[in-house]
């Protein structure tokens, strides 16, 4: 799972990569006053797939220079939710982040780098039904600060057009493991994103 | 727009800085071959500060994981206790001789996994005699100490439960009592009886956000047992805001430890 995590990651840098090769930086390209809306879909394959909604909405307000409001709803855990005769139900972290990012232009593309702060809310219950032994329920609520850094490829030059991105948390730090393959490490909780943008200006 | 990218790299390496904990300066190192886990371990301790083995023994924590959290956990066994004013203890970092999964659990679920009986026994009889005789470890249960992680929180449980006349303290921090369909609650459950009304330090440690639907229910059922039929024991449990399996487990070692130096 992990060997597998780390080439699907290798192959989307290499992707990007070869792309970016391919599509020389336009420097005179302005991002100034343009608006843009991306919602997508997402999953943070490590350890156990959680699956994301999620929106961008971005606003140019310099020529290289954004803000940037990243919204996520994410339910945690989706596809392994009894284990062991404890049932999880209710896992959900939602959160909403803002920031700045600089925008290189090229002729097909446009590439954001960004960095972002907000808050998340995660909620979970776990509840232990094993025949053999009492049953107990653990409820669990919590607000906590959130960033993280942000890659967005807008492709297409037309009104809408395809959006990817990945968002690596940086929260909490510098607790989470440094690790590549670490199960709760900063890049093993990438989230790799994916959806329709709509260009509104 | 320079000034403003030049600012955010500048907080971006300064959020990066991690403190570094240098090595405890008193330490040492050598190899140590098991005939009951077929294995040879690395071993490291960190000696307290003026060690005196002609007139002193000294209590020792027993640490799993060691090549990961043996300088963690040596520095603030230090600072700790310097701060509390009380005697250090000596810090043994047990290496890997096997695949942890193998030495930490307790039963066979997979290949790979159940030899914590061995691990336990190599522990007791290999590992114990030698730094009896070789350093001054106290010969006391009471002056033994296991601390451990995940799969390491197991083997404490496990050790706990199965051989409670061994460690005196118990540091368990996000123990993985999930294991085959909560296996350590059943040996709880089998062994309260005798182990119930000894004098014993337990913490238990977990991030309140590990939320991989397995870790805080069994670890909640093992609180509240601790809570209600361990009369005798000193407990204490902690739940780190904001935190994940791996975040959790330093600042859960600063609390247990806390708890350790001012309880034991």
């Amino acid at each position: 799972m992990k060997k597998q995590y780390l080439y699907t990651v290798t192959i989307m840098f290499m992707i990007i990569y070869t792309y970016a090769q391919n599509d020389s930086l336009k420097s005179s390209a302005t991002y100034k006053n343009k608006f843009t809306i991306e919602p997508g879909i997402g999953i943070s394959p490590m350890p156990i797939v959680d699956m994301s909604l999620t929106n961008i909405v971005q606003w140019g307000i310099a020529k290289r220079f954004s803000v940037i409001s990243y919204t996520s709803l994410k339910e945690n855990n989706l596809f392994k939710r009894n284990f062991n005769y404890i049932k999880g139900t209710n896992n959900h972290t939602i959160s909403q982040s803002f920031g700045v990012g600089t925008t290189f232009c090229s002729k097909h593309a446009d590439h954001t780098f960004s960095m972002l702060a907000g808050i998340k809310y995660t909620t979970y219950t776990e509840t232990m039904s094993n025949p053999q032994f009492e049953k107990v329920q653990v409820s669990i609520s919590e607000w906590n600060p959130d960033a993280g850094l942000m890659y967005n490829l807008k492709l297409g030059r037309k009104r809408f057009f395809f959006s990817y991105r990945m968002y690596i948390p940086l929260a909490p730090y510098p607790m989470l493991s440094r690790d590549f393959s670490s199960v709760d490490g900063n890049i093993a909780n990438i989230s790799l994103e994916a959806g329709l943008g709509i260009r509104l200006n | 727009m320079k000034r403003i990218m030049t600012i955010a790299l500048i907080l971006l390496v300064a959020v990066s800085c991690k403190k570094k904990i240098k090595a405890p300066e008193n330490t040492r190192e050598f190899q140590i071959e098991s005939s009951y886990a077929s294995a040879t371990y690395d071993i490291k301790i960190a000696l307290p500060e003026n060690y005196d083995p002609q007139n002193k023994k000294y209590a020792t924590i027993y640490l799993l994981d060691g090549k990961d959290n043996f300088k963690f956990v040596a520095h603030h066994c230090k600072e700790i206790s310097e701060k509390k004013s009380t005697e250090n203890v000596m810090v043994v970092s047990i290496g890997y001789g096997r695949d942890r999964a193998l030495d930490y659990t307790p039963t066979k679920v997979k290949s790979g996994s159940g030899g914590a009986p061995e691990f336990m026994q190599f522990l007791m009889n290999e590992l114990k005699p030698l730094l009896e005789s070789e350093y001054a470890a106290d010969t006391t249960r009471r002056s033994r100490v296991i601390l451990g992680h995940s799969f390491g929180g197991l083997f404490g449980a496990f050790a706990f439960t199965k051989h409670n006349n061994f460690f005196g303290n118990y540091l368990m921090l996000s123990p993985s009592l999930w294991w085959d369909n909560e296996v350590l609650l059943q040996y709880e459950q089998d062994d309260r009886s005798i182990i119930s009304n000894k004098d014993q330090l337990v913490f238990l440690g977990i991030g309140k956000l590990e939320n991989s639907g397995r870790m805080q229910a069994p670890f909640e059922a093992f609180y509240q047992r601790m809570s209600k039929y361990y009369s005798s024991m000193k407990l204490e449990k902690n739940s780190v805001a904001g935190m994940e399996h791996m975040g959790s487990k330093n600042p859960n070692i600063i609390k247990a430890l806390e708890f350790y130096f001012q309880n034991r």
